[in-house]
């Protein structure tokens, strides 16, 4: 190869560089200058976008992106759906390899997993510009911060809902519209409607399925006041022992499996099927999700059959599990300032509120006006509920909570189908500490 | 002139070589040098393709398993702790237990189911290739999509299994199976039996109709019961397909994942966890990869030990039938 050879080869080599750089995502200048906070982070931004969210809100990811591109010439978003199991692997794996997408929509549970470690940007100063702050998700944020700083804002809402049946109240003699507000009303109205037999029961739970329990069972916890764990992370303490509001609902379940109030087969429901007893018309009181009733359900059943209220507590007050996503933008993202212009598109109340009709709730507590309890009642009850949610902040969550093996599960099973109640929340405090006491080695 | 027969010889005449054998006569072995470069060629590729998806994968996984990587974030280099704690993790050694256990039971009943199928089928009679087809078919459609379709069929109250029996009088009908341990292995166990014996069908089948039929043949003539044509002919010649079914059979009893994930999740409790199970909940549930990865290193090992035994054990010795020949 002679020099000329060789300086053409270079001359070409350079060119594809430059032109490899032109064309990749987070090109423009103004994206690379910009840091949260500044004046111009996420403003007029360029370049394209690349937005990962979770296959569990496709429908939602798809509309947003669809609708930002048909609106932006200069800024696109490429919309990614990466899967439930495998949402956080991929996401680690692309920072491992300096290369991650530019926004995630990350499930919000496994947000702390991400923060400890500097993965995502800090944009503790540009949330503080939002003028709706102090509206966004309370469960949202708290996932989302670390050491007092915020490395993420709420995507979207997956709240958890006292669910019943108008028609089964009707004819057990309740007033439908009249939900039961304590744990005792709630008791008392199964006894009433599963006395109506013909296959009808009073309440139903997904015995075998770990997740949706901690999803429904824990926000009355949440609404006496009381946690199953405390401190910050790397330094979480179990309070299981002695706790008093983990006891009364435990004691419920185990008077809803003990009476019959509940479907045998709840024992053995792990999810896939949950809800769908419920929706057939032989359930009078259900906790579930928002989303899923509203996804199983016809309008017509919504209208007319069904309705929602807040999860009481035992002997009041209410919460909701925190569900659903956060965004965050990675620290190496190539184009976080058009991120930044991305999520406060979404944030945007336009957006917001086409969010109950795609299956999910807003993560903003100020769109809860009357016109909008008008127009979506059940959720509404969702969306009143989001400013007491809450979820538990710390990074045992999935070992504790989603998995059989976890304390969450054997403590409810010993507590619920095997009625020792004392072993119960041994094997809860032992398993929750030792789990913590892992996290923070 | 005497010529001296003892004196020194003369270099410069030029020596005829006695004759060798075909094949390695030129210069000194270099054709079966040639022969061994043109080996090597052939495998390469093969060989690189070995070198970069699995091998060294492999050594990468020996290095992670050695450290205490996690999902994300800085590593550190722990030398054999992984695996120290690895034989004192009593849920480790109780999903090494369980997936023996599982192995133990299942293996025996797939080889005689199917070979009792394989038994069945193996003639061309009418109606036959149907039973083939129909035998054959769980393995076709898969073992997640039927775990998914047994899990709904198990259901108490509603599912198939407890109404039917139910009616026979043989359960109640409100039997939780998923939930408790002795019911939900046994249940996996029947399910995996029914799944896999097809496969092992396959392979008997084929190995039966290469069977020369001249031998079934003089066994009659001899007055041979059926039994013992099996036992003396046909078994004997399936020796080699009997024992891929068999190694086919142990790994993948030793790689369950899905009709345990699927149908309890490893529950009640990790009573029903095997060894793909226990890495999985290391790896993606605790975020816990170096610690998982010893696990699925050590889970190659004893795989490769057990085929490698099985593959001593039940060699079929090549020679055998020439050295019958000599003795004959």
């Amino acid at each position: 190869m002679n020099r000329r050879t060789l300086a053409l080869l270079s001359a070409a080599a350079l060119l594809s560089a430059a032109a490899a750089g032109c064309s990749s995502s987070g090109s423009s200048p103004a994206a690379v200058a910009a840091s949260p906070g500044s004046a111009n982070f996420g403003v007029n931004a360029t370049g394209t976008v690349q937005f990962w969210a979770r296959t569990v809100s496709k429908t939602l990811a798809q509309k947003l992106v669809s609708e930002f591109n048909a609106t932006h010439s200069n800024l696109k978003v490429k919309l990614t759906l990466t899967s439930i199991n495998d949402d956080t692997t991929s996401l680690a794996t692309s920072i491992r390899a300096g290369d991650p997408p530019d926004v995630v929509g990350l499930n919000d549970i496994d947000m702390p997993t991400f923060t400890r470690n500097g993965s995502f940007l800090n944009l503790t100063k540009a949330i503080a510009l939002l003028p709706y702050e102090k509206y966004l998700s309370p469960g949202h944020i708290g996932l989302a911060t670390y050491n007092g700083q915020e490395y993420g804002v709420p995507y979207w809402a997956d709240l958890s809902v006292l669910w019943y049946n108008k028609q089964l109240f009707s004819q057990a003699g309740l007033n439908p519209n009249d939900p039961p507000t304590t744990y005792a009303q709630i008791l008392s109205d199964a006894q009433a409607i599963n006395k109506l037999g013909n296959g009808i029961h009073g309440f139903t739970f997904a015995g075998d399925c770990e997740g949706c329990l901690g999803f429904t069972v824990q926000p009355g916890i949440w609404a006496s006041g009381s946690y199953l764990t405390s401190g910050p992370i790397g330094n979480q303490t179990a309070t299981i022992s002695g706790n008093q509001a983990l006891v009364q609902a435990l004691t419920l379940y185990r008077d809803m499996w003990t009476e019959k109030l509940v479907p045998d087969n709840d024992r053995t429901d792990d999810g896939p099927t949950w809800g769908q007893d419920f929706v057939a018309g032989k359930i009078g009181i259900m906790p579930g999700g928002y989303g899923q009733i509203e996804n199983l359900a016809t309008p017509a059943e919504l209208a007319t059959e069904f309705a929602d209220a807040p999860l009481p507590g035992a002997d009041g007050g209410y919460s909701t599990f925190d569900g659903g996503d956060d965004f965050a933008i990675p620290a190496a993202a190539k184009n976080p300032s058009g991120a930044w212009e991305f999520i406060t598109w979404v944030l945007q109340t336009q957006q917001q509120e086409q969010y109950p009709d795609l299956g999910a709730t807003p993560i903003r507590t100020d769109l809860l006006t009357p016109s909008y309890s008008a127009a979506h009642p059940l959720d509404a009850v969702a969306l009143k509920a989001l400013g007491h949610g809450y979820a538990p902040v710390g990074l045992i969550y999935n070992q504790a909570f989603n998995v059989p093996q976890g304390p969450w599960f054997q403590m409810f099973t010993t507590a619920v189908y095997d009625g020792n109640m004392s072993l119960a929340l041994q094997q809860g405090q032992s398993g929750f500490t030792q789990l913590l006491q892992q996290a923070a080695s | 002139m005497i010529v001296d027969e003892s004196g020194p010889r003369d270099n410069t005449v030029p020596r005829v070589r006695p004759a060798r054998p075909r094949g390695t006569l030129v210069r000194g072995g270099s054709l079966r040098a040639r022969r061994a470069r043109t080996g090597i060629a052939l495998v390469s590729p093969a060989f690189a393709l070995v070198a970069v998806f699995v091998l060294f994968p492999l050594a990468f996984a020996v290095y992670i398993s050695l450290t205490d990587w996690p999902l994300i974030g800085p590593y550190h280099f722990t030398g054999g702790r992984n695996y120290t704690e690895l034989i004192h993790d009593p849920v480790f050694l109780h999903s090494v237990l369980f997936t023996l256990l599982y192995t133990a039971i299942v293996t025996g009943p797939i080889l005689v189911l199917g070979y009792a199928m394989a038994v069945f089928v193996r003639a061309n009679w009418p109606g036959s290739v149907v039973f083939r087809t129909v035998f054959f078919l769980p393995f076709i459609v898969g073992l997640a999509t039927e775990s998914f379709m047994l899990l709904l069929e198990l259901q108490p109250d509603s599912g198939a299994i407890d109404a039917v029996l139910g009616k026979l009088g043989l359960a109640s009908s409100s039997t939780a199976w998923t939930v408790h341990y002795g019911l939900a292995l046994g249940a996996i166990c029947v399910f995996v039996v029914w799944f896999a014996s097809g496969l092992t069908m396959m392979i008997l089948m084929g190995g039966m109709q290469g069977v020369p039929g001249e031998l079934y043949e003089a066994a009659d003539v001899d007055g041979a019961t059926w039994w013992q044509k099996e036992r003396r002919i046909t078994i004997p010649m399936l020796r080699r397909n009997i024992a891929l079914s068999l190694i086919i059979s142990v790994i993948g009893s030793f790689l369950a994942f899905n009709q345990f994930f699927i149908l309890t999740e490893g529950g009640p409790g990790t009573s029903t966890e095997p060894i793909v199970m226990w890495i999985y909940q290391e790896a993606f549930v605790a975020y816990h990869l170096g610690y998982a990865t010893a696990g699925a290193i050590a889970l190659v090992i004893v795989v490769g030990i057990i085929s490698a035994a099985q593959f001593y054990l039940l060699r079929d010795d090549a020679d055998a039938p020439r050295r019958a020949g000599r003795r004959r």
